[in-house]
């Protein structure tokens, strides 16, 4: 004799379990869906970068840069074969035509919403790439559109790679790792590679970032020393290798280890203004130009906070303060001590 | 590139405004800023004398705001309560009794309470305020105070809405507007309660007189309670920095942060506009605001002494509920249903107190009778009723605590809602330090009981 | 308004004027301002601590209190005063460096000036520094047609030592420019006799406006130009609103989006000037 209770909770839990769309059964089987999916448009996304940067794509390889096992990545790419999305013929696999649209759409997404969370949060830097990761596989193409506008179509994402434009091609990386790069000559950092996280973190708590001029002084003892943004940095070869540069003609070394920044100038001096580093994005940025703060300005120091920071500077007429981290990203020259008699200007 | 048309812009701009303000200023006298300015900043922010000028200011703001407001509010309390009160009484005679008890005993009284509490000091402190802010110190004192606050992710121009939080939380929420940064302004908002306000003053220096400067001689007893107090609202201070922390790596971690400054010059303030706009914008704004809301509080506590239900009132009744939480917190149900009672003005929580105190004990002969706050004049009788309600010193530091550490009056949440526009924020502020002093009340009651 | 009130049943003029009072009571409505009782409409606009309240202050009669911070008048005041038989109201928009920036402050006082088209933009700006202050001044008069300068705090640039030379200023400006010193009252008969003679119309206004423009959009800049007229005939200047959509103002399109389904309520879509 079933008793009615029984068949009741036996009735509660099939709805719980079989319900269309929020049951049990419909959760799990769309967050295989969606599993599926993140694995698919990631092995595209590598065979693309293989692609454009004249690598061969392989299962093996596949399977490494997903972290899967090499007889798991042959199912997913049966599948991904079977829906006309890659070819796999002779050892190495080639995109088609929808595979190369998707792989696209996803690199797309990822650098824009790295550039949104660089330009409109205050989200930290080291956690961009991983929220990207997430959302890129989250993104419709129309959203990617209205993202791009609202952000005013770049060109560039934070690290410095290309955004690739609606319908255009991915561009091969340019730049060598940098611990390639020639002695005693100026580099650009053109590129940061953002995996993994903790090599990355590290590069970025040195405050190197794309755009920083930089050059190589020595290669000895397992370290690569160079001089960038005033300042010197020591880097083991695994962490330079993340980092790209591009040749920088026309600079001396010189003229390097004579840039100087905001917050070196000292109490009585002043200095013009040569430009805002490109770590200064999004409010603070737009914010610090209209205050005042644009290439060519004379800025002098007023006074500096019995803690030492901030600083207040006089920039057109008016004491604006900056903590040191803000003077840091600010490029002057011509420094020079304010004379006396017009000290009080 | 839509970055690049940006700055090509505003360096145009700027290049035209310096061309132009080039052609129309000469500088015949060749004196560019005053030196008194600038010998004056030399000195209040100089390394020396910048925090102990600061300091000194600050104290001074303060003792003049206690000192001056004793006299003017014993007169407005001897007027509204001592006077108007029983004329309220005798004319209201006509009237049911729960009618005149409930316009005369509850409204009324609570919002005389609340005035004669609330407006002297706030009459003297925001006039100070804002003369000192008129004549371009604050911003100074935000510069000198700018590195801890941005140890804790927090702007300098904190320091301005804080120390306004100690004249009134809802008058600090309303300063944060200064900060124009948004994570940073959420934070000043949000951690402002944490300023021990002058509503809440007459509690802390009740109770650390009645309970802790009676632990040492007499001759000490002064100096002991006011330390008391004062380490109560530097409690509070190094909660503000602590929660600020908090806050600034948890939740507001995505919010967008950009710091300025600007250092406007000093300028002589002209003293009685000051003294107008100040009373006008800031110290009636508050009042009005405050009675708006003890009006029903008033209602709501004489109700709560004369509702019965199951034979005993709806105080008693809430009461014996709240009784053994707040035992565990080494507090009491009274305090705790003053405090929920009392959500619309805290300068009413001390009345309450003893009114309820009265009830639970059945002490005749004191107070106005039930639903009938009151204060007592000699600080011995007082005592006496609070250790007859089973008063300890735990008790009193616990109380001490939890007046520091709960949620903002109704006045300031509904001021965050209005400066925030974000119900979720406006929640964050009001539960986040009153789940902080449950958690430090009842973390000190354990400790207290374990040694003892 | 300047305007006859339009009686009810009455169909609005359905020619092309965009610029009327008709269209742009409607906007000045959607920003909030009620105009039913006043002849003209000026907002007062300036860098923070420049006295602009103490002006506001004079104008009105008011006492409106705004501390010596960037951004406290996050509320806009208003009020209202007469002068020779007609009727002004006043808007107080919050004090900004800028009109460029996304902040908040920035934004209202822009849209208001951009789309509310006041009778005369008065920007209050201090004498003693005036290279900054002309940066908000050279930006408004990007977006308006109609403004005058009150150059305030001419004692403190007299105490500093600075000679300001307010003809040249005007000259180089283009817009009718009056020395103040709020606080004292100077300057405040002429800068009324300004304001009314800017927006009766008996002074003529010819901002500067910025030539300079980067070579590698200029392309794109014209067409976009030509789009904005043709869709927005009653911004003053259709290029500078380009500059900014190329600048990658998202908000200041979302504004224009917002600001065209009010215009288009108001004319018909009959009316050649929206359609």
């Amino acid at each position: 004799m079933i008793s009615l209770p029984f068949i009741v909770s036996l009735l509660i839990i099939a709805v719980l379990l079989f319900w269309p769309d929020v049951g049990v059964v419909a959760r799990w089987r769309e967050a295989r869906r969606r599993a599926l999916r993140v694995r698919r448009e990631d092995a595209l996304k590598h065979v693309l970068k293989c692609e454009v940067n004249g690598q061969v794509p392989t299962l093996n390889s596949v399977a490494g840069a997903l972290h899967i096992r090499d007889g798991k990545a042959a199912e997913l790419l049966a599948d991904m074969e079977a829906h006309g999305l890659v070819t796999l013929g002779e050892g190495r696999l080639r995109l088609r035509q929808p595979g190369r649209e998707l792989a696209l759409h996803v690199v797309r997404a990822h650098r824009l919403w790295e550039s949104y969370l660089a330009e409109q949060t205050g989200v930290a830097e080291a956690k961009w790439h991983h929220l990207a990761e997430r959302k890129e596989h989250q993104l419709s193409p129309e959203d990617t559109i209205a993202l791009a506008a609202r952000l005013g179509n770049p060109l560039q994402d934070p690290h410095g790679d290309t955004i690739p434009a609606e319908g255009a091609d991915l561009p091969a990386d340019i730049g060598q790792p940098l611990n390639a790069a020639p002695l005693d000559t100026p580099v650009l950092i053109s590129h940061i590679e953002d995996e993994p996280e903790a090599v990355y973190k590290q590069i970025q708590a040195l405050g190197l970032r794309p755009g920083v001029k930089a050059c190589i002084f020595s290669k000895e003892n397992g370290c690569i020393r160079f001089w960038a943004d005033g300042r010197e940095h020591v880097l083991t070869p695994i962490l330079a290798n993340n980092l790209t540069y591009v040749p920088l003609p026309g600079t001396t070394p010189e003229d390097l280890f004579d840039e100087e920044f905001l917050s070196e100038l000292q109490a009585g001096e002043r200095a013009r203004m040569l430009g805002l580093s490109t770590a200064c994005r999004g409010a603070e940025r737009r914010r610090l130009l209209d205050l005042g703060f644009v290439p060519g300005t004379m800025i002098e120091v007023d006074l500096v906070s019995p803690a030492g920071d901030p600083t207040a500077y006089r920039v057109r007429g008016t004491v604006i303060a900056l903590r040191r981290e803000q003077a840091r990203l600010i490029r002057i020259g011509n420094r020079e001590t304010i004379p006396m008699e017009t000290a009080a200007r | 590139m839509p970055g690049d048309v940006h700055e090509h812009l505003v360096e145009a701009i700027y290049a035209d405004a310096a061309r132009i303000a080039d052609r129309a200023v000469s500088r015949p006298g060749h004196q560019a800023r005053p030196t008194l300015d600038r010998a004056l900043d030399h000195v209040l922010t100089s390394r020396i004398w910048g925090f102990p000028i600061m300091l000194l200011l600050f104290a001074l703001m303060f003792w003049l705001t206690i000192i001056g407001s004793n006299v003017p509010s014993g007169w407005i309390a001897d007027l509204l309560v001592g006077k108007f009160w029983p004329l309220l009484r005798q004319a209201a005679s006509g009237l049911p009794w729960w009618l005149s008890g409930l316009l005369v005993d509850g409204m009324y009284l609570s919002t005389a309470w609340v005035i004669s509490v609330m407006l002297p000091p706030m009459a003297i402190f925001f006039p100070m305020f804002t003369l000192l802010e008129d004549f371009g110190y604050l911003p100074r004192v935000a510069f000198n105070l700018d590195r801890a606050f941005k140890k804790v992710g927090a702007h300098g121009k904190q320091s301005m809405s804080l120390m306004m939080g100690f004249g009134c939380n809802a008058a600090g929420v309303v300063a944060a507007r200064i900060i124009d940064s948004p994570r940073e302004r959420l934070i000043a908002i949000i951690t402002n309660n944490f300023s021990l306000c002058n509503g809440r003053w007459p509690t802390q220096i009740l109770i650390a007189t009645l309970f802790i400067g009676s632990l040492v001689p007499a001759h000490w007893a002064g100096l002991v309670s006011a330390g008391a107090v004062t380490a109560v609202a530097l409690l509070g201070i190094g909660f503000t920095l602590a929660v600020s922390w908090g806050l600034s790596r948890t939740v507001l971690r995505g919010e967008v942060s950009a710091f300025s400054l600007e250092l406007p010059p000093y300028r002589p303030p002209r003293f009685w506009q000051t003294l107008y706009t100040s009373l006008i914008d800031r110290t009636v704004f508050v009042l009005w605001r405050a009675v708006v809301f003890a009006v029903p509080a008033g209602a709501a506590i004489w109700l709560s002494a004369n509702l019965h239900v199951n034979g005993v009132t709806l105080a008693q009744f809430l009461m014996q509920y709240m009784d053994p939480v707040g035992v565990v917190l080494g507090l009491n149900g009274v305090i705790l249903l003053a405090y929920i009672v009392a959500i619309p003005a805290n300068e009413i929580v001390i009345p309450t107190v003893l009114m309820l105190t009265v009830l639970v004990t059945g002490n005749q002969g004191v107070g106005e009778g039930a639903g009938v706050m009151f204060e007592l004049d000699s600080p011995e009788a007082t005592k006496n009723l609070l250790q007859a309600g089973g008063w300890t010193l735990l008790t009193a530091v616990n109380l001490m605590l939890f007046s520091l550490l709960h949620n903002p009056c109704s006045t300031t949440i509904y001021t965050i809602y209005k400066e925030t526009g974000s119900v979720k924020w406006t929640t964050v502020a009001a539960l986040l330090p009153l789940v902080l002093g449950f958690a430090v009340t009842f973390g000190v009651a354990t400790v207290w009981r374990f040694l003892g | 308004m300047k305007a006859e009130p339009i009686p009810a049943g009455v169909t609005p003029p359905t020619e092309a004027c965009a610029t009327c009072s008709v269209y742009r009571a409607a906007n000045l409505k959607k920003l909030g301002v009620n105009m039913e009782q006043w002849d003209y409409m000026i907002a007062l606009a300036g860098n923070p601590n420049t006295g602009k309240s103490t002006v506001f202050n004079a104008l009105t009669g008011l006492r409106q209190h705004t501390g010596n911070w960037p951004g406290k008048t996050v509320t806009r005041a208003e009020g209202g005063f007469a002068y020779a038989d007609k009727r002004y109201k006043i808007v107080d928009l919050p004090g900004t460096y800028s009109l460029l920036s996304t902040s908040p402050d920035e934004e209202i006082a822009r849209d208001f000036i951009l789309f509310g088209q006041p009778d005369v933009t008065v920007v209050v700006a201090d004498a003693s520094r005036l290279e900054r202050n002309l940066n908000l001044v050279l930006q408004v008069l990007e977006i308006t047609d109609r403004a005058v300068l009150c150059l305030n705090l001419m004692d403190e640039a007299r105490r500093h030592g600075a000679v300001v030379d307010d003809r040249q200023l005007a000259r180089d400006l283009g817009v009718p420019v009056v020395p103040t010193s709020a606080r004292s009252g100077e300057g405040l008969p002429e800068l009324l006799k300004v304001i009314s003679d800017v927006a009766a119309g008996r002074v003529v206004c010819r901002p500067h406006r910025l030539t300079d423009e980067p070579p590698a959009i200029r392309h794109a800049l014209n067409e976009l130009v030509t789009k904005i007229r043709q869709m927005h005939p009653e911004l003053p200047n259709a290029r500078w609103v380009a500059m900014r959509l190329l600048g990658g103002d998202e908000n200041l399109a979302e504004a224009l989006r917002r600001g065209e389904i009010g215009g288009a309520a108001v004319n018909r879509p009959s009316n050649p000037a929206v359609a």
